[in-house]
């Protein structure tokens, strides 16, 4: 309680209850972000505290960040100020799930899987197939916006999202959107909250579509020695008719992070992967097998593979985390999530491993053929410089991906806090919609309570 | 209007790019919706430059200003309720990309909607968002209302094929949002100003994802004789959850009107009809068009039919599509709602539809997107009578408050506009409102974009507005 009087801590006790306030060291530690601890957590119970909390801590000058599993605040620029961790974890039911309606309404602090294994009682899921899922909450990946390889046939969350409950930077408690699947009643406040990392309001409750688990599942894998050769064999697929559920390709380094694993797949490590999985009537995924496999051959795959029935969900969990898995072999990674046209793919990639090789490292990539690059820069094995990347390495990335050939737009998702100099590293060179952004914040967040600092262009 | 205004304008633009003359300004009072308001000049921009001066004048002059694409919308989006400057992009109607290898298009906010599926149609591709008004309706005005159409239900409405923005915003400045990519970082601008009605910002350029066409379509017509049959198999199929790529239904009356006039194949005497398509790889599709076949016959349907080629397909949806125009041949006018509920909540909602139409004696049609609870209850009358109006706008009204109460929405795809912003409170509380005030004041702080819509003035608080004289028949979507 470096920061926070104790008349501070017993008015916070006043508000959620005394059990659910803690300033133990334990706990903080556990909701630091980029190296900086807050002075207590709270564990607000509703929206109605969290207003109470949020008009406290804005007289009071304290800045909150909202939490949930705790799994991605790493992500972002480096707090300006971190008082108070509003931990969600307490807010944790389903409050509306319709299944005859496919509409599902939550809490902000309920955790994927929790959720995943109830919507599946009614054979039904949500394409958030995203990393840390055993801990990861709702709140947390709305706000970090985490992309799924589900993405391909769903969207993002922007997408299969109905509306929203939150409260304000000033405590007040709002909404926008709906629960209906179709609704252009006022704005869409709720898609900014979307990857806001908590900037804007603390997200209570949100509203999605569900949708049908389809009935019979394949899955399939091509390898190929190089690069141009595997986003052939992905142009050719979605010049096609086809449309898969997802359509990931790895190269070598990720592919032995992914499926070099102790219960090991046929998958070929040393390749360029190519992982596609289609699903529908089983009729429909045995033409899948049999046009994939025609196209694969035909764009020169070194191998084409169907995966398994009890290999899938290990080949998919593996690509699902493979953020998560990446920051276990090498905790100080540089993970860049990169947005980026199909056709620039094999462009981009060149130069982001000429980058990798100019500084010494390890380059591991996983690609979303629908247009996001996951590109992680990590110290090789026997590098003795242990720093893996460096501001100058990361100007380099964003400024390749900013070539016209490649048209990419980048962000450091993960990177190890010593290189998080200034917001710029992580988000890269301000852009003019960054003062658009400013005056967003504006209006959610006058006084600047939640998360300061760790938006774009310093917000 | 100052008509040192209108010579700065000419001056700017050229003197044919500017209409002032009361004839002219007529043509630009109305919309699609039952609203009126003149604005003082129409305005003829051919570029984002042009548009940022324009505004920049506008502020100096201290003068509202209003978008506008074809006038097909439904609320009174791009009325000049306000007067002020019109500012009409039908020449800002330029293709400026295709880029079929990423599937991504950019065009000028003048393209209209069926131009840009035409122009790559011999490539494979379309755009998705198939409002009913496509014909001639524009890009831009679709990105405003954010539009749907019937191939909503399983692809989606306007903001989920837009990736990127060129705005001007209130105070002059063009600035770019998103891009071609399917993400950039921070906050989702695109989000916000898809659907803000162009009270936000006026957008001069628009990047779009085009779709590839399906191997397979199959066109299904499945006929009732009652009601009730029908809006529970639409349930049935919801609850089953198949989702076909559209599931239209038009009831008894409105079928009539349609077959008399587009000779659609509708069989006369029944009760409701529904109009289901099913897309995909040929065997997803045949394997969803024989469930659905299935579960209709099982729900007492007396009969499904299968178009058997392209022109009975297109005779069916023309039978869809032009249903609004049927319409105008059987009453001098009517009012088209939009309300959207819960799919399972579709049968007591019929019902109670018919409860107001019987209540208030008025005729009420039905034809709308059955699949994803977006109601269209056509609501006819003589506007020659003007005790009848006040009792349509009170139905409206009343269809509206159910809507409410069973948890759906105020509209689905026609927008709030000036038509539905005073029931705004209905669904949201002055803390929801006021924040959307905040954040409308973030972009045009002196209110001067597009005055009086969205968002409620306070006057008449929780009705619809009576319009002072209906206007022209509506175009439905």
């Amino acid at each position: 309680m470096s920061r926070l009087a104790q008349v501070s801590f017993t008015r916070l006790e006043e508000i959620a209850g005394a059990s659910h306030v803690s300033a133990d060291a334990a706990e903080i530690a556990a909701r630091e972000v980029c190296g900086v601890r807050p002075s207590v957590i709270v564990r607000p119970a509703d929206g109605a505290q969290i207003g109470e909390i949020l008009r406290f801590a804005a007289a009071e000058n304290l800045a909150v960040i909202p939490t949930g599993g705790g799994t991605k605040l790493g992500i972002g620029a480096l707090p300006a100020r971190y008082d108070i961790a509003l931990d969600l974890s307490r807010m944790n039911r389903v409050l509306a799930y319709d299944p005859q309606d496919l509409t599902l309404g939550v809490e902000a602090g309920v955790r994927i899987e929790d959720l995943l294994l109830t919507l599946a009682e009614k054979k039904q899921f949500l394409p958030l197939a995203v990393p840390f899922s055993d801990r990861a909450t709702i709140g947390g990946i709305v706000a970090a916006n985490l992309s799924s390889p589900l993405r391909h046939a769903y969207g993002a969350v922007r997408d299969f999202c109905l509306g929203m409950e939150f409260v304000t930077g000033e405590g007040t408690q709002a909404k926008s959107g709906g629960r209906v699947v179709k609704n252009v009643t006022g704005y869409d406040l709720h898609k900014l909250l979307i990857g806001s990392l908590g900037t804007l309001a603390v997200i209570t409750r949100v509203n999605f579509r569900t949708f049908p688990m389809p009935p019979a599942q394949g899955m399939f894998v091509a390898s190929y020695s190089t690069a141009e050769a595997a986003f052939e064999f992905c142009r050719a697929i979605s010049h096609s008719v086809l449309t898969p559920q997802t359509l990931e390709v790895a190269d070598p380094g990720a592919g032995r992070l992914l499926f070099h694993a102790e219960a090991a797949t046929r998958i070929m490590p040393t390749q360029w992967s190519v992982v596609i999985s289609a699903a529908g009537q089983p009729t429909v995924v045995d033409r899948y097998a049999r046009e994939l496999g025609r196209m694969a051959s035909a764009a020169k795959a070194a191998e084409f593979l169907p995966i398994g029935d009890s290999e899938q969900s290990f080949v998919f969990a593996r690509i699902r985390e493979f953020q998560g898995l990446l920051l276990e072999a090498a905790p100080d990674a540089a993970i860049f999530r990169i947005g980026v046209l199909p056709t620039a793919m094999p462009s981009l990639l060149k130069d982001l491993s000429e980058v990798a090789k100019r500084c010494g490292d390890g380059l591991a990539t996983l690609t979303r053929a629908s247009g996001i690059v996951y590109a992680a820069f990590f110290a090789q094995t026997g590098n003795e410089s242990p720093s893996v990347i460096t501001g100058n390495a990361v100007k380099e990335v964003f400024r390749v991906c900013t070539l016209p050939e490649n048209g990419a737009q980048a962000m450091l998702e993960w990177c190890p806090t010593e290189i998080k100099t200034s917001a710029d590293i992580v988000w890269g060179p301000s852009r003019r919609d960054f003062e658009v952004m400013r005056r967003v914040k504006q209006s959610f967040d006058p006084q600047n309570v939640l998360a300061p600092g760790r938006f774009a262009g310093g917000i | 209007m100052q008509p040192q205004l209108i010579r700065e304008l000419e001056a700017l633009l050229g003197p044919k790019a500017v209409l002032s003359s009361p004839e002219d300004l007529m043509l630009y009072e109305y919309d699609g919706s039952v609203e009126l308001g003149s604005p003082r000049c129409i305005v003829f921009p051919t570029s984002a430059r042009d548009v940022s001066q324009i505004v920049r004048l506008a502020n100096r002059y201290e003068t509202p200003i209003v978008g506008r694409g074809a006038g097909t919308g439904l609320s009174g989006g791009a009325i000049a309720r306000s007067g002020g400057i019109v500012i009409a992009f039908s020449r800002m109607n330029r293709i400026l990309e295709i880029d079929a290898a990423n599937l991504r298009a950019v065009v000028q906010p003048g393209v209209v909607n069926l131009d840009l599926s035409r122009a790559v149609e011999n490539l494979g591709l379309y755009f998705a968002p198939d409002p009913s008004s496509q014909k001639s309706c524009t890009i831009g005005g679709n990105v405003s209302e954010n539009s749907g159409g019937p191939h909503t239900l399983a692809y989606g409405v306007t903001s989920n094929h837009v990736t990127g923005l060129e705005l001007v915003l209130p105070d002059g400045e063009i600035v770019r949002i998103g891009g071609k990519t399917i993400e950039t970082s921070g906050y989702d601008l695109c989000g916000l100003l898809v659907g803000s009605e162009g009270t936000l910002s006026l957008v001069t350029e628009i990047t779009v994802r085009l779709m590839r066409k399906p191997e397979a379509v199959k066109t299904l017509l499945a006929v009732y004789d009652t009601l009730d049959d029908t809006t529970e198999y639409v349930v049935e199929i919801t609850v089953r959850a198949i989702t076909p790529a559209a599931c239209e239904m038009l009831d008894g009356f409105t079928l009539r009107a349609v077959e008399d006039y587009v000779h659609a194949g509708f069989p006369k005497d029944c009760a409701a009809v529904l109009l289901i398509e099913v897309e995909g790889l040929t065997e997803a599709a045949e394997a969803q068009a024989a469930e659905i076949t299935e579960v209709c016959r099982q729900h007492r349907a007396r009969e499904v039919r299968a178009a058997r080629n392209d022109q009975e397909r297109n005779l069916l949806w023309r039978g869809r599509k032009e249903a609004f125009g049927a319409m105008g041949r059987i009453s001098p006018m009517y009012y088209v709602q939009d309300g959207v509920i819960p799919r399972t909540r579709l049968p007591e909602t019929l019902r109670r539809i018919e409860e107001i139409s019987r209540k208030y004696d008025l005729q009420i049609g039905n034809i709308f997107h059955a699949g994803d609870g977006n109601l269209h209850p056509l609501i006819l009358f003589d506007e020659r009578d003007r005790a009848q109006f006040a009792r349509v706008v009170a139905a409206g009204g009343e269809i509206m408050r159910h809507c409410v109460e069973v948890g759906g929405a105020l509209t689905g795809e026609h927008g709030i506009g000036m038509e539905k912003n005073e029931l705004m409170p209905l669904i949201f509380t002055p803390d929801d409102l006021a924040l959307m005030e905040r954040v409308r004041a973030a972009f045009n702080p002196a209110g001067r974009l597009n005055p009086g819509k969205v968002l409620p003035m306070g006057k008449a608080c929780g009705e619809i507005r009576v319009p002072p004289t209906p206007a022209s028949a509506a175009i439905p979507t």
